[in-house]
């Protein structure tokens, strides 16, 4: 489902972040990919969601050359294929948290019915129904992540990339959002998650764990 | 020399649009000769956001270019009141011998701007990029017809000399100087006619039958034919007066502008229409051009037929 072919990424010019890595993804999968701050970790994701372009190499996603897509594309693609949780959430702080979730189905013109239906759908799923009208500044930690999976969700992506998800939790809302990735694993989503947080790492239900170092996979 | 504010903006806008089409004829010969669509390579990305890049510098200096023309002829039609004997730009036009062939070069390059846009656009639109090699190419010509036309337009202002006596419109469009012009001008108005509303005609049938190819070659003759007959017929009528056939005069204020109007309407309608035949839209977005062709067309006909059948319920009789 997922191939990354021949990938480098360098920065800068001299920074050089992923050196020739091949891997592949299939469908309905749960893998962690561990390493320390650095390692390449969230650039493999960025080339996933076509946030960025690789140096060399190309990234298929459902036999799309995704890394070949113009800009305008991917955001097309990114929107209907994949929900991206990151380490900060990207949230807007001075909207609502309904408004948030909401965003990602702005361009698409839907009818008010199929966006109160998607919106309350991925409310109750999340447990964040009670925080509908509620800004998001004024949620904590914890709440703002769910919101940040809910909207991840919204578009009902095959792929869900989650960057450092539990960076900013503890322990208990980390075993929380563990619990809501085993929900999203059992509907058969593709999930691909950037940590070096221990707790992932020892879960009955990861298929793979492949180790990010020095811009390598192991 | 001339030098008036509009002329140095008309100057400096152009040697900027020069220096930024020059950059991009650069990266658009390497895009011609090193883009590969299927290579994964550093170069193949860099030329992928280079094209990015340089369709947009381009499209904005064509996107200016385009309504510059109109800034042109305005600037035109101003400088012939301190040009003596020109009583508008048709004076400025003939007073060196480059005017002529850069208001054709101008018209023409219009044309081609307005095409790249529209290249460029279908190109922006389709995930294989099927016009990107076809888009750098035009721009590669066209780069050379920018060139021509910022030299000539910058030769013929500073070329321009205002101690000397130039001919008057009604010289220079006279039916009995004996030049190409005096030819057209006095060719019978009702083969003039005839051929004019026979193209439209034509046209009317290829737009309702669908026919884009023929409704395209037919837009280039109703061009040429529209034009012919603006300056040889139709303007007579506008101006009130049997002898007078210059294209410039409608141009200013005594007419009511009405030059720009009618040379937007036609410029607009036939460029739709050529447009439709030369590249390959979808069924929806070839309609939709296909309709502003023909409704730009029609206004153009409608507005020269006004003053034709509005003269005649006015005087009773026809020029």
């Amino acid at each position: 489902m997922i191939k990354l072919l021949n990938i480098s990424k360098i920065y800068n010019g001299d920074v050089k972040a992923l050196k020739d890595i091949n891997l592949e993804f299939g469908e309905g999968e749960f893998i962690v990919l561990k390493g320390v701050s650095g390692s390449g970790k969230s650039t493999i994701l960025s080339l996933i969601a076509g946030l960025l372009k690789p140096t060399t190499g190309e990234v298929i996603v459902d036999n799309k050359r995704i890394s070949k897509l113009p800009d305008h594309f991917c955001s097309e693609f990114r929107r209907d294929n994949i929900g991206f949780i990151f380490q900060r959430y990207n949230l807007i702080p001075t909207l609502s948290v309904r408004d948030n979730i909401l965003l990602p189905l702005l361009p698409k013109n839907l009818d008010r019915d199929t966006l109160e239906k998607k919106l309350q759908h991925v409310l109750s799923a999340f447990n964040i129904k009670h925080k509908e009208q509620s800004l998001v500044k004024n949620l904590s930690g914890g709440e703002q992540q769910r919101v940040a999976i809910a909207r991840a969700n919204i578009n009902t992506p095959k792929i869900i990339l989650a960057d450092e998800p539990t960076a900013n939790l503890d322990e208990k809302l980390s075993l929380d959002f563990i619990e809501i990735v085993r929900g999203l694993k059992s509907s058969n989503k593709t999930i691909i998650l950037a940590t070096h947080d221990p707790l992932f790492f020892d879960l009955d239900f990861v298929d793979r764990i492949i180790e990010v170092k020095d811009g390598q996979c192991y | 020399m001339l030098l008036t504010p509009e002329i140095l903006t008309l100057d400096i806008l152009n040697i900027l649009f020069l220096l930024f089409a020059t950059v991009a004829f650069y990266f658009s010969m390497r895009i011609l000769f090193l883009y590969n669509a299927d290579a994964t390579t550093p170069l193949q990305y860099r030329l992928e956001k280079q094209s990015y890049l340089v369709a947009t510098i381009i499209k904005f200096i064509f996107a200016i270019k385009i309504p510059l023309f109109i800034f042109f002829i305005f600037t035109l039609d101003k400088i012939s009141t301190v040009l003596p004997g020109a009583m508008c730009g048709a004076g400025v036009v003939n007073a060196t011998e480059y005017g002529t062939p850069l208001l054709i070069l101008k018209i023409l390059n219009l044309y081609l701007f307005g095409y790249w846009i529209v290249l460029n656009g279908e190109d922006m639109k389709s995930q294989e990029r099927k016009y990107l090699r076809l888009k750098f190419f035009v721009f590669v010509v066209a780069y050379f017809l920018l060139l021509i036309e910022i030299v000539s337009q910058i030769v013929m202002f500073s070329s321009i000399d205002v101690k000397s006596v130039v001919d008057c419109c009604g010289a220079i469009f006279s039916t009995t100087n004996g030049s190409y012009i005096a030819e057209i001008l006095g060719a019978k108005p009702l083969y003039l006619l005839t051929t004019f509303y026979g193209v439209f005609s034509v046209m009317f049938i290829a737009y309702f039958t669908n026919n884009r190819y023929l409704y395209s070659l037919l837009n280039l003759l109703y061009l040429i034919i529209a034009l012919v007959t603006l300056i040889a017929f139709f303007g007579t009528y506008i101006y009130e007066l049997p002898t007078h056939h210059c294209p410039f005069c409608l141009l200013q204020r005594d007419y009511g502008y009405v030059g720009y109007f009618l040379y937007i309407t036609l410029f607009i309608g036939t460029f739709y229409g050529l447009i439709v035949g030369l590249v390959e839209f979808n069924k929806k977005e070839c309609k939709r051009k296909l309709g502003i062709s023909m409704v730009f067309d029609t206004l153009y006909l409608i507005i020269v037929s006004y003053y034709l059948l509005a003269y005649y319920v006015k005087n009773g009789v026809f020029l």
